[in-house]
């Protein structure tokens, strides 16, 4: 393993791939600091630069894509009092509170401080817990890559936003948009209605880009006219470094938070919202002064920045051990893989260990660039919130046509895209969330052929499902992971 | 908003139902004690009927319960507000369709300077200098990073706009 360690660093730090983790890190943090721009948007408009880099390169600056974007929606949550993410809404309470009681820069090195910390503590319980999860999943049948599937989608009741019912619609959906085109088990058509477009089935990148991005921008069409992205309201930050005191005096609750964080982060359905609210909640019920809460609590504000960046590793962890996505981002990441003919999941750690451990350290490094580009760069994030906003949306939508044509050069995908924009437009504005229909688009098609093949087994006796220890288990957790969060959702995100 | 909720929970019932039509005809599909090729589509297209319906009940529910209280009336201000969003979003989705259906012909570097301003006055843009340099600025951009650095074989058109499209990749 340290031999895997040593190459890994040898490989992350080549200039390549160090420019890679730059770029990748500073577009993450634009993303997340632009209004309109989330994480996962962000994750999908980076993917058509990576096309033609090699494995390792595209890890690079995607995994400093995914961690600068959840940092950079904490700008704008302190700032601007918008939160990127639900996950930023008790930064947005906390944060914005002190930003507007004057100690906006304060606020801003707290937050980054921690949000680091808190990346750098989960991608180390990453590195020893990958391994571990990974070889316990190599005993894994169809019966039990069947269940892990069926926890994968359970992730729709924490993606559903209000509506489980719209939720559960939207990933029925895409349960069924995986079924169209060439059957993987007899190589029948199916849904293709004799279209040769249809064949090879809808790529979920292409789809992706459609439901996410296209529609994003569609509904901010709606808006009206605004000249630029934002406002841009920022002092300098030397004059309000918070002192040692401040992290020696909350000491506690920089350890407990990121374990939250992390654990969190790795239940399906939970993620990044779940585990900021836990933390968050957590601080205010042992804090000393609770009264601050809600007008500029820094105690909350380091549990909730410390939790969200936490959950990133514990997301990945799950990703890279059993390929399965914790969240909308990471369900990206999994289109990642497999542009570059990669399958996330347990094999991956023996068949491919370079990328395995390469990722790991490209996320320990990543949270140490984005530090220092956060602070050199603070200032030229902000101005750009004074790009045009007719311009911005445009070069978006040229971003999404060529993130599309770039994967096959194909023009049907410039439909396809096209015709997913308008049906994320319109899910959307009936308050359907298009990010279980996403989820389920990458799982059904590993759902279905774990399902087929465990029949195939066991000559058609449904009871396999059933019958193994492993399988159960997954089954119970993704029955609980639907249940959970319907009954301890914090109050404040429900209101969301 | 409930109307439309009503039509789009019908149309979803429709949709869902034909498309299950169509999966049963798969049914059986495959080889002898195999589950056949119809089979999952079946299972996920009949839980989606299902969903769809009850979406489609609670919608005419609440649509009920909302026919007791006084709707306020909308004002000819709101009236307009909808109709310049609504026009707003048409243009924007005309230009994306544009932009896509003229590509092959026109090549990728021609339909992207003329995409940017099209787009940016759909969006409401009146501005002359952002008119003017954004559609040089975006698309050089775009050809330096992606079809210059990125390789990406973008369509170079048909005709005259191949020879045009040659000059810049």
């Amino acid at each position: 393993m340290f031999d895997h360690y040593l190459n890994a660093f040898a490989t992350v730090l080549l200039p390549q791939n160090i420019l890679a983790m730059g770029l990748g890190g500073l577009w993450g943090l634009l993303a997340g600091a632009l209004p309109g721009i989330s994480t996962s948007m962000g994750i999908v408009l980076l993917l058509s630069f990576t096309y033609t880099l090699s494995p390792i390169t595209a890890f690079c600056m995607l995994v400093a894509a995914y961690c600068g974007g959840i940092t950079g929606g904490s700008i704008t949550s302190i700032l601007f009092g918008i939160p990127g993410e639900p996950s930023s809404v008790p930064t947005v309470i906390e944060g914005h509170a002190l930003a507007k009681q004057g100690h906006a820069a304060y606020a801003l090195w707290t937050f980054l401080l921690c949000s680091i910390f808190g990346g750098i503590f989960s991608v180390l319980v990453m590195m020893a817990a990958t391994p571990l999860i990974a070889n316990f999943a190599l005993r894994f049948g169809p019966p039990e890559f069947f269940a892990l599937t069926i926890l994968g989608l359970s992730v729709v009741s924490g993606l559903s936003g209000g509506s489980l019912l719209k939720g559960f619609l939207s990933c029925f959906f895409g349960l069924f948009l995986a079924t169209i085109g060439t059957d993987g088990i007899t190589g029948g058509e199916r849904f293709t209605f004799d279209t040769m477009v249809l064949l090879g089935g809808i790529n979920f990148v292409t789809a992706m880009v459609g439901l996410l991005a296209v529609s994003e921008i569609l509904i901010e069409a709606e808006e009206p006219f605004k000249e630029y992205k934002g406002h841009v309201g920022y002092r300098g930050m030397k004059a309000e470094m918070p002192k040692f005191s401040l992290f020696k005096k909350n000491w506690f609750n920089l350890i407990r938070s990121p374990i939250i964080g992390t654990v969190v982060g790795a239940l399906p359905g939970a993620g990044a919202t779940i585990a900021s609210f836990l933390a968050y909640g957590e601080a205010a019920r042992t804090s000393k002064e609770p009264e601050k809460f809600g007008h500029g609590a820094v105690d909350g504000l380091m549990a909730a920045e410390c939790a969200n960046n936490a959950s990133t590793g514990g997301s990945m962890t799950i990703l890279l051990s059993l390929g399965l996505p914790g969240s909308n981002t990471t369900a990206m990441m999994i289109a990642a893989f497999m542009i570059h003919g990669m399958q996330p999941g347990p094999l991956l750690l023996s068949t491919r260990p370079e990328i395995v451990y390469g990722i790991f350290v490209a996320m320990l490094l990543s949270n140490l660039f984005l530090l220092v580009l956060t602070i050199v760069g603070i200032r030229l994030f902000l101005e750009l919130n004074r790009l045009p906003y007719s311009v911005f949306s445009a070069a978006i939508i040229i971003l999404c046509v060529i993130g599309a044509f770039g994967l096959q050069n194909s023009m049907d995908d410039l439909f396809i895209m096209f015709a997913f924009g308008i049906i994320g437009y319109v899910m959307r504005k009936f308050g359907i969330p298009v990010a279980p229909a996403i989820l389920a688009l990458v799982l059904g098609d590993m759902a279905e052929l774990a399902l087929r093949r465990s029949l195939l087994l066991s000559l058609g006796d449904p009871m396999i499902l059933i019958s193994r220890p492993i399988s159960v288990v997954l089954l119970a957790g993704a029955v609980f992971s639907i249940v959970y969060p319907l009954f301890k959702k914090p109050k404040m995100l429900q209101e969301l | 908003m409930k109307k439309g909720e009503i039509v789009l929970g019908a149309f979803c019932v429709a949709f869902f139902s034909f498309m299950f039509y169509e999966a049963f005809k798969l049914h059986g599909v495959g080889r002898f004690g195999e589950v056949g090729s119809g089979f999952w589509p079946m299972l996920s297209l009949v839980v989606s009927v299902i969903l769809s319906l009850s979406w489609l009940v609670s919608t005419f529910v609440a649509l009920a319960k909302e026919k007791g209280k006084a709707a306020e009336k909308p004002t000819p201000e709101t009236i307009a507000a909808a109709g310049s969003r609504r026009k707003k979003v048409a243009l924007s989705v005309v230009c994306i369709l544009v932009y896509i259906i003229v590509m092959p012909w026109i090549g990728f570097i021609l339909s992207t300077f003329l995409f940017v301003p099209a787009f940016a006055i759909a969006l409401g843009e009146r501005r002359r200098l952002v008119l003017i340099i954004s559609p040089f600025l975006i698309t050089a951009i775009t050809i330096l990073v992606f079809a210059k650095f990125i390789t990406i074989p973008f369509p170079k058109g048909a005709g005259i706009f191949v020879e045009f499209s040659r000059l810049f990749y």
